[in-house]
């Protein structure tokens, strides 16, 4: 079966000199439940823009369900075509209200005017965001732009989910909430890579769990299997051994 | 996905972006065509229509007439210029550029998807103008095919400024400096509201290394039939610093140059 994802040899170096990526290799399963753990500046944030070509890699490649995601070229549309990014920090477009937001994203992912409505305003009903509908997105709380984000990533249904820290700075409602809609998207077969700071998320949700630090996989393995693997009885346990073995 | 639905994808993608600009110009139409209208038609009256008792004739035409070409040309450069550097710094600004540079699009028809915006933005402009304009004063239009392609590579070239300067831009003022301080004073310098054949020398010499020059006195061509240069010459230039300027932006948006780090 063709992996979700394949990362080879993927070096980032900025242009001050920061390794953010060395020679990382990383494969997700299809249909797998990915947690990426690190602590800031372990290389999560530019893992994921590489893989969605917010940024310039340096050398290695990565795949997504077997298309090539580096460069410019017809099949790294394939690749991105099928992948749904929630970042990290908000990037709503000003000009759009929530409904316009979802459109247009639709349509910038090839979707024909109305299946993209018609998504749009399933995704309105889903991240409770009807009362918002018309709402230009600089109006909304911190809470509805995070729901936002999440629907736009999930509007043209892509097979492989990228969560980069989507319950930061969230309640702990919305994150239950959050939890519940991410493990039905799951269970359909959508393959979704999550990072968090949250030990206690990765461990709820997460099947494989990879441990990130300095550019490099540290580890990775189910959680009971790192638990076993570090004598740890938590994750947190693993976390902190994990990241003190690796220099 | 087979090539065919690949280009399909990446075109629908393109349409849905032209369209987020056009709807981005449309919302704010009170600032961004109206007011340049204004502005332009202002020009005629206060310069034009005060002046033209003292000015009688300038290369063969009413001095209102005279001017209305290069106010037509102004417009349309600034609208194109300011419309693309505006938009493009918002979107890096506040980062919703990421959901356009990772959406299944190629660097060449994100430049393009964003250029439509300024482009449409300078057209409603150069066409509202004129149509309120050239009635008015009696403004001909001698040679409408080569306006309409003139006025195209012009506007082609400052929209592709307006990105090039909106991606390299730091603040707002960069914006800002660049089309008041290095755009605005070229196009009063470039003829607008005289020809160079009036002007002494080293002046006259002078004006022939500013490029607005040209591209104001290509579009006088096209409506008036004259022009202060071969027309050839004048339309070669804009069409080439077009290309060069299209290319420039394209390749920041396929090598991610100050887009992505």
């Amino acid at each position: 079966m063709v992996p979700a994802l394949e990362i080879r040899e993927l070096t980032k170096r900025y242009d001050d000199g920061t390794v953010a990526l060395d020679a990382l290799d990383l494969t997700i399963p299809d249909g797998a439940f990915f947690g990426l753990l690190g602590p800031n500046g372990a290389g999560k944030t530019t893992l994921i823009n590489s893989t969605t070509g917010l940024v310039r890699v340096t050398s290695g490649s990565i795949r997504v369900f077997g298309h090539e995601a580096v460069g410019d070229h017809l099949e790294t549309l394939a690749a991105r075509s099928i992948v749904g990014l929630a970042p990290q920090d908000v990037n709503l477009d000003r000009f759009l209200t929530v409904y316009e937001s979802l459109l247009y994203h639709g349509g910038y992912y090839g979707m024909p005017r109305q299946e993209a409505a018609r998504r749009a305003e399933e995704m309105i009903d889903v991240f409770d965001l009807r009362a918002k509908r018309d709402t230009r997105t600089p109006r909304l709380s911190g809470g509805m732009k995070r729901r936002l984000l999440l629907a736009r990533a999930l509007l043209h249904e892509p097979r492989l989910v990228i969560l980069d820290e989507p319950t930061a700075g969230v309640d702990y409602e919305l994150r239950l909430e959050l939890w519940r809609y991410i493990r039905r998207l799951h269970e359909r077969g959508t393959t979704i890579l999550l990072t968090t700071h949250y030990l206690e998320e990765a461990e709820a949700l997460c099947e494989q769990i990879a441990l990130i630090r300095g550019g490099r996989i540290a580890a990775l393995d189910t959680p009971d299997g790192l638990r076993l693997r570090y004598g740890a009885e938590s994750l947190g346990e693993v976390y902190v051994k994990a990241m003190g073995a690796v220099t | 996905m087979s090539t065919a639905e690949l280009r399909r994808l990446s075109y629908v993608s393109l349409f849905w972006l032209a369209a987020r600009e056009s709807l981005r110009v449309g919302r704010l139409w009170s600032q961004t065509v109206v007011a340049p209208v204004v502005s332009s038609l202002l020009f005629v009256i206060v310069f034009g229509l005060s002046l033209s008792g003292r000015i009688r004739q300038v290369s063969g035409f009413e001095y209102q007439v005279f001017i209305l070409p290069g106010l037509v040309a102004m417009g349309m450069l600034t609208a194109a210029y300011s419309n693309n550097s505006s938009s493009i710094f918002q979107a890096r600004n506040d980062r919703y550029i990421d959901d356009i540079l990772a959406a299944p699009m190629r660097a060449w028809q994100v430049d393009i998807g964003l250029t439509i915006g300024g482009v449409l933005r300078a057209l409603a402009i150069g066409i509202v103008t004129t149509a309120i304009g050239a009635p008015l004063l009696g403004v001909p239009i001698e040679h409408p095919v080569l306006l309409v392609f003139t006025a195209l590579c012009a506007i082609l070239l400052f929209a592709s400024l307006g990105l090039i300067v909106g991606i390299y831009a730091q603040t707002w003022d960069h914006n800002a400096f660049v089309q008041n301080l290095v755009i605005q004073p070229l196009a009063f310098l470039g003829g607008v509201f005289y020809s160079v054949e009036i002007l002494p020398s080293p002046w006259r010499e002078l004006t022939h290394v500013n490029p607005l020059f040209y591209i104001v006195d290509a579009i006088r061509y096209g409506f008036l039939g004259t022009s202060d240069v071969a027309p050839g010459l004048a339309i070669a230039v804009t069409a080439v610093l077009a290309g060069a300027l299209f290319w420039w932006s394209v390749w920041l948006f396929r090598s991610g140059h100050k887009l992505k780090p």
